[in-house]
């Protein structure tokens, strides 16, 4: 029945895509009103083919319809509900229905918000490359990567479950659907600029109506990645949470890219430059999109995360070779069009900061795509075995991370156009006090170690000129009348959150990563052992046998206080042992606890401990920014706000740049 | 300011005097080191039983007295050049390090290119007399 169901849904989105294609194809050359308005309507079509093949999906896992053989493959009888509602995202098929799911969602809500203007040639255009994008994945599901085929010979009477790792924290139900809605929504601003590209219409008209998509599908796509370091902690038994991983790089990739784009497009909105670099962008980030998908789900790589090997790989590499090609054409061939109004009038002024942001971004992406793919290179050039790890990434991105942190203190603080020393003065000398004392307190207080210095030192100056802006913004938000809030609120004020976001992650990363201790420790029970100032006391192992799994847990107290239970589960298909650590968290540290080897004869057991300082940090400065960013999209007040707002603080001394503080208007 | 900043970074950035513990030297080996059996994670990193062979092989030779050298030339010999994760600067490894090295310097030098073509763009208007004059008309006006 639900393969039955499935394979309808996704016929149907597949066909609804399509014929909606064609509509829409037709409408645009015989400039037919009805044909385009019949041609938007398809796209419900298309949701309705995603959420009846989820809903097929959902139905077989949770009727454990072994008959599927998908659900034979990843399912089991004994995995509690979550995990198997979660088994949707677990292999490869069903991770594709996930992003159809998701894909004609947004197809939906963009049909609806435009819904006025669908005769509007730029719109079609856009809703045509959206739904080829969509039948693109529902034709994935369709040929190689159906999640609804049937089993062939005996259907059997249980499965394996879905892989360990992924049923062994509930954050494996967010984190993967955050992310894809990040993914997926860069699709929409990628259909807007093509349609841009097409229609000639390359103003800066269509920014503007993606905006707010672009600014939804970075917090998706930060709290995703940020969830996923938190899911790589909670569950890996490392003790990190990034491990400059192949699959990690490859969500972090479009985020680099889109980071980029989203402070450029700035620029472009403003001055009207970088036409074409904010269409590369754009392009880049929506094919590293489906570069990432293809790393991570064609197995083309060895890494924790390549669950899953298929056939799919050649299709997703075509189509990742599709995009890039008709995007450098359309760029090549609309060249004339894109040839920028505006120029750059001093280097120290806002957009000269936000360039030198767009280098260190793109050096950024360039440095880690280069360093995922080149053993693929190297053994593809001349058979060369290598390997490009975490020092490497560590090495060669910290300069440019350094770099950015000075460029978030400065860059709020720079007029545009051009900026006098008086002013730049008077805005960055507190900050960059904050940032020289945030040093000495620290050297002081007995750190040690240039980098983790300069980044503390940086993210204080970054962090303060962040709050600067703020503070700045409720004023003016006081003084015109309007409540305290609106003062961080739009996308400026909104960014500034976002920023003070990236400052605690920053500092959280720094720390984390300098100032780690880890060993292992063979204890009985009732022995102590001692790291980095914490006491840790095992008790005793206990076994519990549960549906899905049968865990050891030791009891191992912290520091006196509360007793924790890392613990090592046997799954019955998986031979390895997976680890569950325990930790106790707290905002200046983290202390880590796994268990390596279960109690011998004679009782004693190893327990690992890690003990990390600010970890917290790292997740809470992601909450930070996924604030940030819904205040940043928050609607209206921008333009209204702006003209009264602009007299409290105007620049001294510079005729030329009497150009309101940043904070203020945009 | 300037100087307090320097003076407090050259401080903190001279560290704890003295040569380094064997402890510290095995897990600044261990850390270029990949884990043969969980790629993406360093032998120091891991707890994997293959990662603990290598950390116990590194802490008997540097007990050895061998250097940083000398112990990674032998897991390399014995593993094969992918054990590490900092891949060697020669033959086709030199790239992974100099490309980026490359692009950079292109990168900076572009920008710079672009912000002077753009300073001395010939025929740029200045503003005149009459500009301003039309300027404060319309916003005092």
């Amino acid at each position: 029945m639900s393969a039955v169901l499935g394979t309808a849904g996704v016929t149907l989105g597949l066909v609804a895509s399509i014929l909606g294609m064609i509509t829409l194809a037709l409408g645009l050359r015989r400039k037919n009103p009805g044909l385009l308005r019949a041609g938007q309507r398809y796209t419900w079509l298309v949701l309705a083919g995603g959420v009846v093949a989820t809903i097929a999906m959902q139905y077989a896992l949770l009727s454990h319809d072994f008959s599927l053989k998908y659900v034979a493959d990843n399912g089991s009888r004994s995995t509690p509900l979550l995990y198997t509602v979660t088994t949707m995202w677990s292999a490869l098929e069903g991770s594709i229905l996930l992003w159809a799911l998701v894909l004609s969602g947004y197809l939906a809500v963009m049909a609806r918000h435009f819904r006025d203007r669908v005769t509007d040639p730029i719109v079609a255009w856009a809703t045509l490359v959206a739904l080829t994008v969509a039948a693109f994945f529902f034709g994935l599901m369709a040929g190689p990567a159906n999640p609804f085929r049937l089993i062939s010979g005996t259907i059997p009477t249980d499965g394996p479950g879905p892989n360990p790792l992924l049923q062994n924290h509930p954050l494996v139900a967010f984190h993967p659907p955050m992310l894809y809605l990040g993914y997926v929504g860069f699709t929409i601003p990628f259909a807007f600029a093509l349609a841009a590209l097409i229609t000639g219409r390359v103003g800066e008209g269509w920014l503007v109506e993606t905006r707010r998509w672009t600014l939804f599908a970075w917090g998706f796509l930060t709290v995703g990645i940020v969830l996923g370091a938190w899911w790589s902690y909670a569950v890996l038994g490392w003790g990190g949470y990034w491990a400059w991983d192949p699959v990690e790089n490859a969500s972090f990739l479009p985020w680099l890219t889109a980071t980029a784009y989203v402070h450029s497009v700035m620029v472009q909105e403003r001055r009207g430059m970088l036409r074409v670099w904010n269409l590369s962008l754009l392009v880049a980030t929506f094919s590293l999109t489906i570069l990432g998908t293809f790393l991570t789900r064609s197995g083309v790589l060895d890494s924790v995360h390549a669950f899953t090997e298929s056939a799919v790989g050649p299709a997703i590499l075509g189509f990742f070779a599709l995009v890039v090609a008709v995007s450098i054409a359309l760029i090549g061939w609309r060249g004339d069009l894109l040839r920028s109004p505006g120029s750059i009038d001093a280097p120290v002024s806002r957009e000269g900061a936000f360039l030198a942001n767009n280098v260190a971004f793109a050096a950024f992406a360039f440095v880690v795509l280069l360093g995922t793919v080149f053993p693929l290179l190297a053994e593809a050039v001349n058979g060369d075995q290598l390997s490009v790890g975490s020092p490497y990434f560590n090495k060669m991105t910290a300069p440019i991370g350094f770099t950015l942190l000075f460029l978030m203190a400065v860059a709020p603080a720079l007029p545009w156009r051009k900026a006098a020393a008086e002013t730049l003065h008077h805005r960055l000398l507190w900050p960059a006090w904050a940032g020289t004392l945030t040093v000495v307190a620290c050297v002081l207080g007995g750190l040690r170690g240039l980098g983790p210095l300069l980044a503390f030192g940086l993210a204080a100056f970054a962090g303060a000129a962040a709050v600067r802006q703020l503070v700045l913004s409720t004023r003016a938000a006081l003084r015109s009348g309007q409540p305290v809030w609106k003062g961080v609120l739009g996308r400026a004020n909104g960014g500034m959150v976002v920023h003070i976001g990236v400052v605690v992650l920053a500092v959280g990363f720094a720390a984390s990563s300098a100032y780690g201790h880890k060993a292992q420790f063979r204890l009985a029970p009732g022995q102590s052992a001692r790291l980095a100032g914490h006491r840790v006391t095992y008790l005793g192992t206990s076994t519990v046998v549960h549906s899905n799994k049968t865990t050891t847990a030791a009891r191992v107290r912290v520091d006196g206080g509360k007793v924790y239970e890392p613990a090592l589960n046997q799954f019955p298909f998986g031979s390895q042992a997976i680890g569950t650590p325990s930790v106790k968290t707290g905002p200046l540290s983290d202390v880590y606890l796994t268990l390596v080897v279960t109690p011998d004869e004679q009782g004693v057991a190893v327990i690992g401990v890690n003990v990390q300082p600010l970890i917290a940090w790292l997740w809470t400065g992601g909450a930070i920014m996924g604030f940030g960013t819904f205040l940043a999209a928050w609607p209206g007040g921008r333009r209204r706000r702006r003209v009264k707002a602009a007299a409290p603080e105007r620049t001294t001394g510079a005729q030329d740049a009497a150009v309101p503080e940043p904070a203020v208007a945009r | 300011m300037g100087l307090v900043l320097v003076v407090a970074l050259g401080v903190g950035a001279r560290g704890k005097s003295g040569p380094l513990t064997e402890d510290q030297r095995v897990h600044r080996i261990a850390s270029v080191i990949r884990c043969p059996t969980c790629r993406g994670l360093s032998a120091a990193q891991s707890d994997a039983p293959a990662a603990e062979a290598i950390r116990d092989e590194i802490r008997r030779r540097v007990q050895d007295g061998q250097t940083d050298g000398q112990i990674e030339d032998y897991l390399v010999s014995r593993y094969g050049d992918d054990i590490l994760l900092d891949p060697r600067a020669n033959g086709v490894g030199l790239l992974v390090w100099a490309l980026p090295l490359l692009g950079g310097a292109a990168a900076v030098a572009g920008l710079v290119f672009v912000v002077r073509r753009n300073r001395v763009r010939p025929g740029r208007r200045r503003v005149t007399a009459a500009d301003q004059a039309l300027v404060e008309e319309a916003l005092h006006g």
